[in-house]
């Protein structure tokens, strides 16, 4: 049997794993799993990296997640207020962009290790990578430059700015948040992140269209992955369908792996991006809040169906909510198990 | 202005609001009240068949994008509170809604532009903000005599979670109000779950924001009947 890390491999280097990897992202799942709250738990690099080895143990899933929350970018950027919940993620609760000028006054750290929460996340990289010994990839997150100004100012002003605003001003506020993803991304991989997931809800088609993600989002992509390559970097749909925007990222910025929406189809996804790029199904989470085994193990079956037809394919979930059932989040890894099966298999021992 | 002018002034507009170019799609509004349209003909010609077809993707494919939704329904918004004082008649109001999003819920696009679009649809629209205390909700209903309650949220905890629609339909039942107001909820998980607005306790929903003026005047309809 393989680990992981070798299922990964496999695919990456393009030959067929013993059976399709398992991505299921679970975090603030991992306070439950340590009996602490969800302020607790992200206080503490260590409490983080416990939890998501316990959960992987548990689960039997092929990743470890290296994020704490989306809004801890934010903080970096010098957001003051993180709003905590007993059952869901930390969300920004100060703006740190109210006028133009705040725009001018962002400082991106040189060392973002500076910041006492993106060390705990870096700790927190660190000891996933350590425990990991190589059987399992740890993933990064980042956000891209074209949606993290959604956190800094709040989504309604940010598409005001960048569909009818002044353009100096949305190009002076790009190029800081590219700057601080480029950082990111190098932190990151220097903690021990062995793939990156790159978010860009703003860019998908279900933002903006085509003809804008082509002339605002994607030199914004390219931008972003300049410094350190588009190698070992996945990009995330982050809850919007991206099969429209596909073919042009994989043209022009060179990522070679696609982190689907559960409504962009697999197999139109393949054909857009021809056969040497990855490519992750995932299955509609919120429904796995209260559908029965049955039906988690029919929906998984079926796109792991498709995704064993288009090849080089990897099975996700977005971002699991809390309210998930514990036995529905073993069912749907051991209907993943037993559908991810690939009748032939190339042995990387 | 007859009819084949008209058809120009609509087309127009929708290739602005596609084109989500908000400097020329209120340029096509001027210029129509410029050309001698009344102010009741540029909401009611252009303005909500504009937001229409937004409705089940009309343009653009059949995708049409949060871009899109968010800029017709700002114009909407905008335009139509600068033309109904030059009405004229008073134009009647189709109903009153209070609107927020839920306890725990900072996100706001989506309540945003589900008010331009109701606004345009002649509906009064109080709003309440984000984070909004479920009793706050029902509190302020009943103070403007509003007949629903929208509730908007971004995440899954916080549109099922215990402060969010299901203790604002705890309240209604508890205090008897079940007849006088009703729930429409909106946001993401909604998208991803369509029976989920029963489970949370409300009685619509809305997949698109110019979808909602529909729904809420239905509901309008059963609290006055």
């Amino acid at each position: 049997m393989m680990t992981g890390m070798e299922r990964f491999g496999a695919l990456m280097s393009g030959g067929t794993p013993d059976r399709v990897p398992i991505v299921c992202n679970l975090l603030d799942q991992g306070a439950r799993e340590l009996g602490l709250s969800i302020l607790e738990y992200y206080s503490r690099g260590e409490h983080v990296a416990e939890g998501q080895l316990r959960m992987r143990e548990k689960y039997g899933y092929d990743t470890l997640t290296g994020m704490f929350y989306s809004a801890l970018e934010a903080e970096v950027m010098g957001c003051r207020n993180i709003i905590y919940a007993d059952d869901g993620p930390p969300n920004v609760g100060h703006l740190v962009i109210n006028a133009p000028r705040d725009i001018k006054r962002l400082h991106v750290p040189d060392d973002l290790n500076e910041h006492p929460r993106f060390r705990e996340l870096t700790t927190c990289i660190g000891l996933l990578k350590k425990e990991a010994r190589g059987r399992f990839p740890v993933l990064g997150v980042v956000t891209a430059s074209f949606s993290l100004p959604a956190m800094l100012m709040g989504v309604g002003p940010w598409m005001e700015l960048f569909l009818n605003g002044d353009p100096a001003l949305r190009d002076e506020l790009l190029e800081t948040c590219s700057l601080f993803c480029s950082r990111q991304i190098a932190a990151l991989r220097e903690a021990g992140a062995d793939l990156i997931v790159y978010v860009d809800p703003l860019a998908s088609a279900t933002f903006i269209q085509l003809r804008k993600f082509r002339e605002l989002a994607l030199p914004w992509i390219i931008r972003d992955l300049e410094a350190h390559g588009p190698a070992g970097v996945i990009f995330f749909n982050g809850g919007g369908r991206i099969n429209p925007i596909l073919a042009d990222i994989r043209e022009h910025a060179g990522i070679g792996a696609y982190y689907l929406n559960p409504y962009d189809d697999i197999t139109e996804a393949r054909a857009l991006l021809g056969s040497n790029s990855l490519i992750a199904g995932t299955i509609n989470d919120i429904r796995l809040i209260d559908w029965s085994p049955d039906e988690i193990e029919r929906e998984v079956e079926k796109i792991m169906l498709a995704g064993k037809r288009a090849g080089g394919f990897i099975f996700g979930t977005l971002l699991m909510p809390c309210g998930i059932p514990e036995e529905n989040i073993r069912a749907l890894v051991a209907a993943a198990i037993r559908h991810g099966h690939h009748a032939e298999s190339v042995v990387c021992r | 202005m007859s009819e084949g002018i008209d058809k120009q002034i609509l087309d127009s507009y929708l290739t602005a609001l596609f084109d989500t170019d908000k400097a020329g799609a209120l340029r096509v509004v001027q210029e129509a009240l410029d050309g001698g349209l009344t102010p009741e003909q540029v909401v009611f010609e252009v303005i909500i068949p504009g937001m229409e077809r937004m409705i089940g993707g009309m343009i653009s494919d059949n995708l049409v994008t949060l871009s899109q939704h968010f800029l017709a329904s700002q114009i909407a918004e905008e335009v139509t509170d600068r033309l109904i004082p030059l009405f004229a008649t008073v134009p009647e109001v189709q109903g009153h809604v209070v609107i927020g999003t839920s306890h725990g819920d900072f996100h706001g696009l989506g309540k945003k532009i589900v008010i331009g679009c109701l606004k345009a649809r002649m509906f009064q629209v109080t709003d309440l903000g984000i984070n909004v205390a479920p009793e706050k909700f029902v509190d302020q209903a009943l103070e403007v005599g509003a007949e629903v309650i929208g509730i908007s949220s971004m995440m899954v905890h916080t549109a099922t979670g215990e402060r969010g629609p299901k203790r604002v339909r705890q309240l209604l039942r508890e205090q008897g109000l079940e007849d006088r107001l009703r729930i429409i909820v909106g946001g993401a998980p909604y998208r991803f779950h369509e029976n989920l607005f029963r489970e949370v306790g409300a009685d619509a929903w809305g997949d698109t924001a110019a979808e909602v003026p529909g729904i809420v005047a239905r509901l309008v309809r059963e609290v006055r009947s």
